[in-house]
């Protein structure tokens, strides 16, 4: 396809308008453009994750403090000192590039679970400096935001219904997108996957592994931000349940569902697991069962996603070459 | 400040500590597996002595056995699902799906037990000993005396006996183990037995201090981490040593500084750790030592 740019762009922004429609197709009740805005806003989350765990290989905890980090941010701007949304975008990303550089600086030498149970221990650090501190609106959280209101220059968007949300947060989903796509194609995302799977090779081309790691974890904290920050606006309160281990969970599983490296994968992925919650929900008890068990199921019997399913069946031929547990996750 | 109490109460904090973190230091130590459902399965022991208590009216001395026996089968449950994961050695999907078992746990602990803040009474917790300038419950005495007897029949397995030079043997090398001869899966059935109902054991004399909740796993289990972590990373004898160094230093932080920011100061205490010694991270050596 990549022979044809053209017509390639057009496929791109077909499935993209195609997309916008969608909440239209499927009925246009608030309840669907509810659900479809919160996919993509934790789809947008999961994409920060998504980078980590692909491309770099390591297993960051610490994505649900990234989006916390930019609803927080948001909200105090926006309440505490009635900054406009603009003013609380760019605080989330700057917040989250803080703690992501403070973090990326302490985990710099840490590797395998050792990253994940730093990053982890800081979730929970987070979380309770959240609970403990004034500023942060303690363990009461911050109420009362108000509507998201976006002005740029004379054009003005409030956006207080679930219907007006929509194109926010699909925007928002489309930016990642694009994000992480560019990022796969770049420069940092070609030597974060040679740091990830051959660590040898990336230090005799001269790469520096530390440093393509902390600007990876540079790249991906502010794309969780972004989500924790519309994420405020559409729930008009932020608190320390931002911080439970159900959103972590939710990002992994929504990366790993369909399978790792796959674009659509973490929205594809996050789509099914909250089509689920709100539409056929158990209950929060049952939710977070359903969502356990999806993980484990996935991960046990077929580690590489869904699609992996698929693609065995779609090219008989060899075997990939079966290195323990798959050429992406090892 | 009272120094000689909050010492004691580091003793005992440290203790308690030490105890929760036994199972993981042999799971990460044998199998190289790092248990982020750990916090959950200390909930379910808690959750699961307090239900057998309040629901069947058997005394504490009689759900303490069954709360470990229940542990000791999430532990071995644990083991069958995770089993081609382990013994492909694929730690960052087993990683990964520890996370999802402790919020299979959490979701149906939910389900069975509720969201309110329960209470494990224990018959020991009321009676004090002491005097007035220092005192503890008996309960505090059970649980000191518990974690060393545990921590010395552990050493003494791994060090003394057949079972536990298989132990080690699968820790240092599993094709190797299995090539001579060894049955991998039984000692990894074992290990993660073990880590389930030490971890439930350890609930069951560590939650009457404090009411348990549903959610409390996500915290608990950042303690157990530093210990491991501080201890060398899989060494036995370590993670005794440095949950009692933790208990005494979390008991003079709060009495000091604040309660509210423990664990943010234990996790700054880490980083200092990792800057000063970023070699303990490594998982090497020090196993069953």
């Amino acid at each position: 396809m990549s022979r044809f740019p053209a017509a390639r762009l057009a496929g791109v922004a077909a499935l993209a308008l195609l997309g916008f429609l969608l909440p239209r197709l499927l009925g246009g009740s608030a309840h669907v453009y509810d659900t479809l805005t919160t996919i993509a806003i934790f789809s947008a989350m999961s994409y920060g994750l998504d980078i980590i765990l692909s491309d770099l290989g390591e297993i960051s905890l610490a994505h649900t403090a990234f989006f916390a980090t930019g609803a927080y941010a948001a909200a105090i701007l926006v309440v505490n000192y009635g900054e406009s949304a603009w003013v609380g975008l760019a605080g989330a990303v700057i917040a989250a590039l803080a703690l992501a550089l403070v973090l990326g600086l302490i985990t710099l030498r840490t590797r395998e679970f050792a990253f994940s149970l730093v990053t982890y221990a800081a979730a929970v650090v987070c979380m309770n400096i959240a609970a403990n501190w004034d500023f942060l609106g303690g363990s009461d959280g911050i109420v009362g935001i108000p509507p998201l209101a976006l002005t740029l220059g004379r054009f003005s968007f409030v956006a207080g219904r679930p219907a007006q949300f929509w194109p926010v947060a699909y925007l928002l989903l489309l930016f990642v997108l694009y994000v992480v796509a560019r990022f796969r194609r770049s420069r940092l995302g070609q030597a974060a996957l040679m740091v990830h799977m051959n660590p040898r090779l990336a230090a005799m081309c001269g790469l520096d592994a530390n440093q393509v790691r902390l600007h990876v974890f540079l790249v991906s904290a502010p794309i969780s931000a972004l989500a924790g920050w519309l994420y405020a606006f559409q729930r008009a309160y932020v608190g320390t349940d931002l911080f439970d281990t159900y959103f972590l969970v939710l990002m992994l599983t929504g990366v790993i569902l369909a399978g790792r490296r796959l674009l659509l994968g973490p929205l594809f992925g996050t789509a099914l697991l909250l089509g689920q919650k709100n539409f056929a929900s158990l209950g929060a008890y049952g939710d977070a069962l359903v969502l356990g068990t999806v993980l484990v199921g996935v991960l046990c019997l077929c580690p590489r996603g869904l699609a992996s399913l698929w693609r065995r069946r779609a090219i008989p031929g060899p075997e990939a070459p079966s290195l323990p547990g798959g050429p992406v996750s090892g | 400040m009272n120094v000689a109490q909050q010492f004691a109460n580091g003793i005992i904090i440290g203790h308690a500590y030490a105890l929760v973190a036994v199972g993981w230091t042999l799971l990460l130590g044998a199998a190289r597996l790092v248990n982020f459902g750990h916090g959950q399965m200390y909930m379910m022991g808690a959750f699961v002595a307090w239900w057998l208590m309040s629901a069947t009216g058997l005394p504490y001395a009689a759900a303490v056995p069954l709360a470990v026996l229940v542990g000791a089968l999430l532990g071995a449950l644990m083991q069958r699902l995770f089993l081609r994961l382990t013994l492909s050695q694929d730690l960052v999907n087993l990683m990964i799906a520890t996370l999802g078992f402790g919020q299979i746990l959490q979701g149906a602990a939910g389900l069975a037990f509720g969201a309110k803040p329960e209470r494990l009474t224990s018959p020991l917790q009321a009676i004090t000993l002491g005097g007035a300038r220092v005192s503890c419950s008996a309960q505090d005495v059970l649980l000191v005396g518990a974690t060393i007897v545990v921590f010395l029949g552990l050493h003494w397995v791994l060090r003394r006996s057949r079972f536990g030079a298989a132990v080690r043997m699968v820790a240092e090398d599993p094709p190797l183990a299995a090539l001579y001869g060894l049955r991998v899966a039984p000692v990894y059935l074992a290990i993660f037995a073990f880590e389930g109902a030490a971890v439930a054991f350890a609930a069951t004399l560590v939650a009457p201090r404090t009411p348990i909740l549903t959610s409390i796993g996500f915290e608990q289990v950042v303690m157990t981490f530093v210990v491991v972590v501080l201890g060398g990373i899989g060494s036995v004898g370590g993670s005794y040593v440095a949950g009692l160094l933790l208990g005494l230093y979390t008991a003079f932080f709060s009495a000091l500084v604040s309660p509210a920011y423990t664990t943010a100061s234990v996790f700054a205490l880490l980083i200092v750790v990792m800057v000063v010694r970023p070699g303990k991270l490594a998982a090497s050596g020090g196993f069953a030592r």
